[in-house]
């Protein structure tokens, strides 16, 4: 079996998600699963552009994973997904 | 801005078992034409009587610093208006003060009067500086005995010192580790080993390393107040402050220009200014997970410059610190108290302030707009000069 890809995530820490939960990601040490956290590379990103979509259908906090930027991040929502992205 | 800084700073021990002090020091600078005055005071006694007498002494030979008078009538009218000692019959309070100007050049001109209190001292490097002052009778009726004034106009350029010290300083250790006390030779030479072993020691350190010798010379527990104040003239420590993208796109390469010009300490407050930059320098930027707390984004690492902070939520927390002169060590390991150690660590702080509008964000609560920038930048700049005597300017882009 070959060496498994690992997820690539970026959390935003730019000024309007870290105020609308952002902040609570970054604890990300505390409450993500250690398996999953061994399968990610975490980085902090400045703005990822999302709070300045007029047109944008979620809202911040924002994390990119993979490529893909997800929007209204949780704690919970960030365990699944990446669950799902390192267990895939 | 000045090419030359006066770094003042005093340090006090107040003798064992008062809560307050004979030995009254004070400091004030008026930036319009670039005076500083600081006057140190010894009343007769300790504890309050004392500090009354002192206090006041300081007080009337300040504001008369100020004024265009002569200096032997204000010693005069100092030397009247103090209250007389009921058990003694005596009215006393020795004093020193200083008059320190920068006019031009690279030269502090310093106006120095002494009335009984142990001569100052002057270091040009580490060679200390002797000099005859001139000797002032005030023949003053009414006074219980002669009173002699030391005045001397001396001049420091860049890399001299002037320490001023009460004669707790001089007499530490009297009868004790010394019969004959520290003395001011015992001063001189330490202060000059000090100097030896660090040249750019600041102000606020060789006062303390002072103090703190002269403490332990009197068993540390001082026999009378020991205070001590130095002025130290030096090139200023500078730091640039850049937040906010410049208002048109064009401008962002000026800023990019001033910022790689800049001598100093340099700091980028603004996730998109700092992109800007990192971008136009073509210096990755990195985010420092380590570096955060509840209330402050994390510091972002960018090579060129000495700090990267988020915007607003940063400087504004800075600004509160700033403004209730907060002390570092009670500051979370974040951008805030990196940027306060910066700060601390400046004589002249100059900030580029973008104004271009941010773009909308969703949250209208969201507190990011150029109006709060402008204020923010204004606090932080009355706060630095109030709190921490640091000359600040300010530039729009
Ligand atoms: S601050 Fe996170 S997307 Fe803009």
């Amino acid at each position: 079996m070959g060496k498994k890809e690992r997820v690539s995530v970026k959390i935003c820490v730019g000024t309007a998600c870290f105020v609308q939960g952002g902040a609570d990601l970054l604890l990300y040490n505390e409450f993500l699963d250690p398996v999953v956290l061994g399968g990610c590379d975490i980085e902090g990103v400045s703005c990822l552009g999302g709070c300045k979509d007029p047109n944008a259908k979620d809202r911040p906090p924002y994390v990119q994973i993979g490529g893909v930027i997800h929007g209204d991040m949780t704690q919970e929502k960030l365990c699944k997904l990446l669950a799902e992205a390192v267990h895939a | 801005m000045n090419d030359i800084f006066i770094d003042v700073d005093y340090a006090q021990i107040y003798k064992h078992g008062q809560k307050i002090g004979g030995d009254v020091f004070l400091l004030s600078r008026n930036p319009e034409n670039d005076q500083i005055v600081c006057t140190l005071s010894d009343g007769l006694g300790s504890g309050v009587k004392a500090n009354v007498l002192a206090s006041l002494t300081a007080r009337m030979a300040h504001k008369l610093s100020f004024s265009p008078m002569d200096l032997t009538h204000s010693a005069r009218i100092i030397m009247n208006t103090l209250p007389v000692c009921k058990e003694r019959k005596i009215s006393y309070a020795t004093f020193t003060i200083a008059d320190i100007r920068h006019e031009k050049g690279e030269e502090v001109r310093v106006n120095l009067v002494e009335y009984d209190n142990p001569s100052a001292l002057v270091f040009r490097g580490v060679n200390s500086y002797l000099w005859q002052p001139e000797r002032i009778d005030l023949e003053r009726e009414g006074a219980f005995k002669q009173e002699v004034l030391g005045h001397s106009q001396l001049k420091l350029s860049i890399g001299s010192r002037l320490v001023i010290f009460s004669d707790g300083a001089t007499q530490a250790g009297m009868g004790k580790s010394l019969p004959l006390g520290w003395r001011l030779e015992g001063v001189r030479s330490f202060a000059q080993a000090q100097i030896e072993a660090n040249p750019d020691i600041s102000s606020h350190d060789l006062a303390q390393a002072i103090v703190c010798r002269a403490h332990s010379l009197d068993r540390l527990s001082a026999k009378d107040d020991i205070t001590c104040m130095v002025v130290y003239v030096r090139k200023p420590r500078r730091t640039l402050v850049v937040t906010g993208p410049p208002f048109t796109v064009e401008h962002d390469q000026d800023l990019v220009e001033k910022i790689r010009l800049f001598e100093g300490k340099k700091i980028v407050s603004g996730g998109t200014t700092a992109q800007i930059v990192s971008r136009l320098l073509a210096k990755p930027l990195k985010v420092d997970m380590s570096c955060w707390s509840p209330q402050v984004p994390p510091c972002s690492i960018m090579e060129g410059i000495d700090l990267v902070t988020e915007g607003m939520l940063t400087l504004s927390k800075v600004a509160i610190a700033l403004e209730q002169k907060k002390p570092v060590r009670s500051l979370p390991n974040d951008a805030v108290r990196k940027f306060i150690q910066v700060m601390q660590e400046s004589d002249q702080v100059h900030f580029i302030v973008g104004t271009k509008i941010n773009e909308a964000h969703q949250d209208p609560n969201i507190p990011v707009e150029i109006g709060i920038r402008r204020t923010l930048i204004g606090r932080l700049r009355k706060a630095l000069e109030d709190n921490y005597l640091k000359e600040t300017s300010q530039e729009y882009i």
